[in-house]
């Protein structure tokens, strides 16, 4: 009993980690492009404020079921995912079950939320959140193919599909996969600028041209939670993206407070510097069309996912 | 009576009465073969035993009857899918013309593929399988003359399959002198070893109705015309029927082969594997331009027996698991789609996306059945589609050493996700326009069948070891032993699992508590506003005003992946019937059927039998 209470425990404690950091990586994220773009920019808790106000307001209007649905499906995601990729390798007070679920499993469990969105998106009626969503499926025709490839080598070099198993391996041998494969990672990398969708990739929302494109026709606590789940969705990948090839975070052996607080330091250091990969590509870079994107992912990106998958058959 | 007679006899007995019904009392032609199907599933799964053989001779030649466990999965597939689409089909045919005609040919169809799994001889084999296309082929052309063309591209392509077949089974006959398949399997017919063409004749026969690449090309139209509660059973169970005796070749391939890794073996693996993953490539990027939903559905079921076709193609038993897995699952929500697509076409006339929308509302259950199978398509968790994609994944990667093809195999799967949209969006969400409003939601007897299958697929999805059980024993039949299987956990071979136990109970409690945080004073209170009650950049849409978004939905795309649109199978066997039609023409022209012409040719020879005297008859 004791044992299943300290599990909830963990996954709640889980769930308001992912989604606390998630939010104020964003609202960091809103103050350095504010920057950047030399206005002043809002705070770094932005975020927090207005999700309060979201989720304060009562909606008056409904957009039948499905609509209804959108952000559950994204929560379900989310949570669902975040349960099950490592958060600090083998620390005590995140259990967690990623013995339960593999990398195939997180692949296809990543992609659940935004498509149920897409159904609630479609039942508003609105052409904008079609469109879209027909821009935001294509792209990620895109961009899974260089991710799918990279996770291919690292499984094949390893011989394993778990990724508590690729954190322990690097944490055992001291190698982080991004030296053992660098062409997985870079290709990684590149699908990541598309995961995250900021600019030249920000096709989906597009600000000022499909008037925030699938969100358009929520309000409100739906809004809100989306707005949570992104927030979780954010952390998830960069932390799979640790775990996966920048050795991971924390220690196996010790899960006392002080060396739970070290991991956890570690993590997000590692995290918010991944973070900034596709931050800064944003920055510098202006939208670009739907087929341009697609084409984006099948070219260097899928090269190099093909190099690292033949250098991981051949190492 | 013996079993296995009995029900032959049932179901021509059927066939013939509901036809003769038909003539009396039109209503009740639909129930004869709903009662014919459920009295044999009763007979079938009560009176037969597996493994049990039944001996008899015909002209001659010996025959046997029985059913194998392997064999035994596909009847269950059989008998249980063709017993709800017969339900459907009762209210779905209720305002067509010539029942009889429809309904006999579709209880022969199924009569074929029972056929086909109770024979244990090739010559019974051949003629079942023979009942069953032709059956089908009559089925494609009920339309008439606006499904013709359909018919005759099947009919070619079941024709080159049949002779492929049957020229097989003579080989085997005159080399091992036996028509008993697992006499033929045993002295090695199939082992690429002597007879290289036996094994691989028989594979072009059974890639036909199979719809593997480059002869699919029947399939999306022959699909797409006949009527849906027929293609239900065409796609999901009749296909099957290609898969079922490539899994008998396969295995025999690989099991019973003397070098696991010889030459040949490794290249029928490879070729079979790439030609599996195109076919599933192609297939989705044509299924995802598609503006009518059956068409859309149509491609759709030729990339996934490219899935199917690619797990079987490894061989190894991970694979071949997750072949026999998805091949029944496919047929679930294959079937629940076909039957999706035919509800919206009864109650609104057509099924072109470009035309309906928003019909989520009318139909809500039609919609659940669509939800519920699009979900399992398209392998997202925690649906048993996702279960056979798992296991069809780490097959390839962690046992055939085939990496690309797991990408080809990704692209596929990642581009499914846009044509499952594209159907979901197309015929339920979006706009709801005025001329849907009289819409309304499908009988009864259409729904019961759809729902159950959505809730197969449910269960599947916490407990696949339901459908592991058959198959493992299945695969033990085909010379796989030790197939490992758990009620809810999958393992690879690397020891990593996914447990869809674990994985429902999250997704289960984590839904449980946003719904209800999002319902709790969500919903309540709240009125539904139209689907023209939008921001529409700050102005507000007129009732008249279109917004509706259905054409070249996925332009972006087809313009990113414009290289591949250009190969189209179709039109190099288009180009080839052309070429041939010419040479055809050609003959023509020798043959005028007039008298003159022919004494013309008789004198051209005799000439130029004289200016070549001395060089041809040389002594």
């Amino acid at each position: 009993m004791e044992d299943l209470a300290l599990k909830i425990f963990g996954a709640i404690l889980t769930t308001i980690l992912g989604f606390t950091v998630g939010m104020t990586y964003g609202g960091i994220v809103r103050k350095l492009t504010a920057r950047v773009q030399n206005r002043y920019g809002p705070p770094f808790y932005q975020n927090f404020l207005d999700l309060l106000k979201l989720q304060s307001k009562n909606s008056n209007i409904a957009h039948g079921f499905m609509g209804h649905m959108a952000p559950v499906w994204i929560i379900i995601a989310a949570v669902t995912v975040l349960m099950f990729i490592p958060i600090l390798n083998g620390n005590l007070w995140f259990p967690n079950m990623s013995f339960h679920g593999d990398l195939i499993f997180l692949l296809y469990m990543m992609v659940f939320g935004s498509l149920g969105m897409a159904l609630g998106a479609g039942q508003s009626g609105n052409p904008n959140s079609a469109i879209g969503v027909s821009r935001g499926l294509s792209q990620m025709v895109g961009y899974e193919i260089p991710f799918v490839l990279s996770l291919v080598a690292l499984m094949i070099q390893y011989e394993t599909t778990s990724v508590q198993e690729l954190t322990q391996i690097q944490h055992e041998t001291g190698i982080w996969n991004i030296f053992s494969n660098p062409f997985a990672f870079l290709a990684a990398l590149f699908a990541s600028l598309g995961m995250f969708r900021y600019a030249p990739f920000d096709i989906v929302g597009a600000p000022a041209e499909l008037a925030s494109g699938p969100v358009s026709e929520f309000g409100g606590k739906y809004l809100g939670t989306m707005m949570s789940g992104g927030a979780i969705f954010a952390f998830i990948k960069l932390t799979l993206y640790v775990h996966l090839f920048l050795g991971g975070a924390g220690n196996p052996d010790n899960s006392g407070i002080i060396a739970t607080l070290l991991g956890l330091g570690v993590l997000l250091i590692k995290t918010f510097t991944l973070y900034m990969v596709p931050v800064f590509y944003g920055w510098i870079n202006p939208r670009y069309r739907t087929e341009q994107a697609i084409r984006y992912f099948w070219g260097w990106p899928t090269a190099l996912g093909i190099i690292g998958v033949i250098w991981a058959v051949y190492s | 009576m013996n079993i296995f007679f009995l029900i032959i006899l049932i179901f021509f007995s059927g066939a013939i009465l509901s036809f003769i019904i038909n003539k009396i009392a039109p209503k009740f032609s639909g129930i004869t073969t709903f009662l014919t199907i459920a009295v044999v599933s009763f007979l079938f799964f009560t009176q037969v035993e597996i493994n049990s053989i039944t001996q008899f001779s015909l002209g001659g030649i010996q025959m046997q009857f029985g059913v194998n466990n392997y064999t035994y999965i596909f009847a269950i597939l059989v008998l249980g899918l063709s017993l709800l689409a017969s339900l459907y089909s009762i209210k779905y045919m209720q305002d067509k013309g010539r029942l009889g005609y429809f309904y006999s040919n579709f209880i022969l169809t199924v009569t074929g593929m029972m056929g086909i799994i109770f024979s244990r001889d090739f010559i019974s084999f051949f003629i079942f399988w023979e009942i069953m296309t032709w059956s089908s082929y009559l089925i494609v052309i009920y339309d008439g003359a606006r499904s013709s063309k359909s018919g005759l591209k099947y009919m070619i392509f079941s024709a080159i399959g049949a002779y492929a077949m049957l020229t097989a089974i003579v080989s085997i006959k005159g080399s091992y002198g036996t028509f008993i398949i697992s006499e033929a399997i045993e002295n090695g017919a199939f082992n690429f070893t002597d007879h290289i063409y036996i094994p691989i004749m028989l594979l072009i026969g059974f890639a036909v109705k199979a719809a593997l690449m480059p002869l699919h090309v029947w399939a999306p139209n022959a699909y797409s015309k006949s009527p849906m509660s027929f293609t239900a059973i065409f796609s999901g169970a009749m296909s099957k029927m290609g898969i079922l005796g490539m899994g008998l070749v396969l295995a025999s391939v690989y099991s019973h082969s003397t070098d696991e890794n010889a030459f040949n073996v490794l290249i029928l693996r490879q070729i079979l594997g790439w030609l599996g993953g195109i076919t599933a490539v192609m297939a989705t990027i044509y299924a995802l331009i598609q503006t009518d939903a059956k068409k859309l559905l149509a491609y759709s079921s030729v990339a996934q027996l490219g899935y199917i076709i690619v797990g079987l193609s490894t061989g190894t038993k991970l694979g071949v698991m997750a072949a026999l897995f998805l091949a029944i699952i496919h047929a679930v929500f294959k079937g629940a789609l076909f039957m999706v697509a035919g509800a919206v076409e009864r109650q609104v006339g057509t099924t072109d996306m470009t035309k309906i929308s928003g019909l989520i509302r009318k139909m809500p259950y039609t919609f659940f059945t669509a939800l519920v199978s699009i979900i399992a398509l398209a392998g997202l968790p925690p649906l048993g589609g996702f279960v056979g994609k798992w296991m069809l994944y780490e097959a390839l990667i962690t046992e055939s050493n085939n990496y690309f093809l797991v990408i080809v195999i990704f692209f596929s799967s990642t581009a499914a996700f846009l044509y499952s949209y594209r159907f979901l969006f197309g015929l339920f969400l979006g706009q709801e326009e005025k001329e849907i409003e009289h819409v309304k939601e499908a009988p009864v007897t259409m729904l019961i069948p759809m729902v159950i299958l959505a809730l197969f697929l449910i269960v599947t999805g916490v407990y696949p070891g339901i459908l592991f059980e058959p198959i493992a024993q299945g695969m033990h039949y085909l010379g796989y032993s030790d197939v490992n299987w758990d009620m809810s956990i999958l393992v690879n071979v690397w020891g990593e699992e996914s447990n869809m136990f674990y994985i429902n109970l999250t997704i289960g409690v984590v839904f449980v508590v946003i719904f209800l945080f999002l319902t709790f004073k969500g919903l309540k209170g709240t009125r539904y506003v139209g689907t023209k009650d939008i921001s529409s950049s700050g102005e507000i849409p007129t009732e008249n005003e279109n917004l509706t978004f259905q054409l070249d939905f996925f332009k972006p795309f087809q313009r990113a992946a414009a290289p591949l649109y250009k190969r189209s199978m179709n039109k190099i066997w288009n180009d080839l019937g052309n070429a041939l039609e010419a040479i055809f023409d050609f003959t023509r022209r020798i043959y005028t059927g007039n008298g003159q012409t022919y004494a013309l040719f008789v004198i051209i020879f005799l000439v130029i039998l004289l200016i070549f005297k001395n060089t041809l008859f040389t002594n």
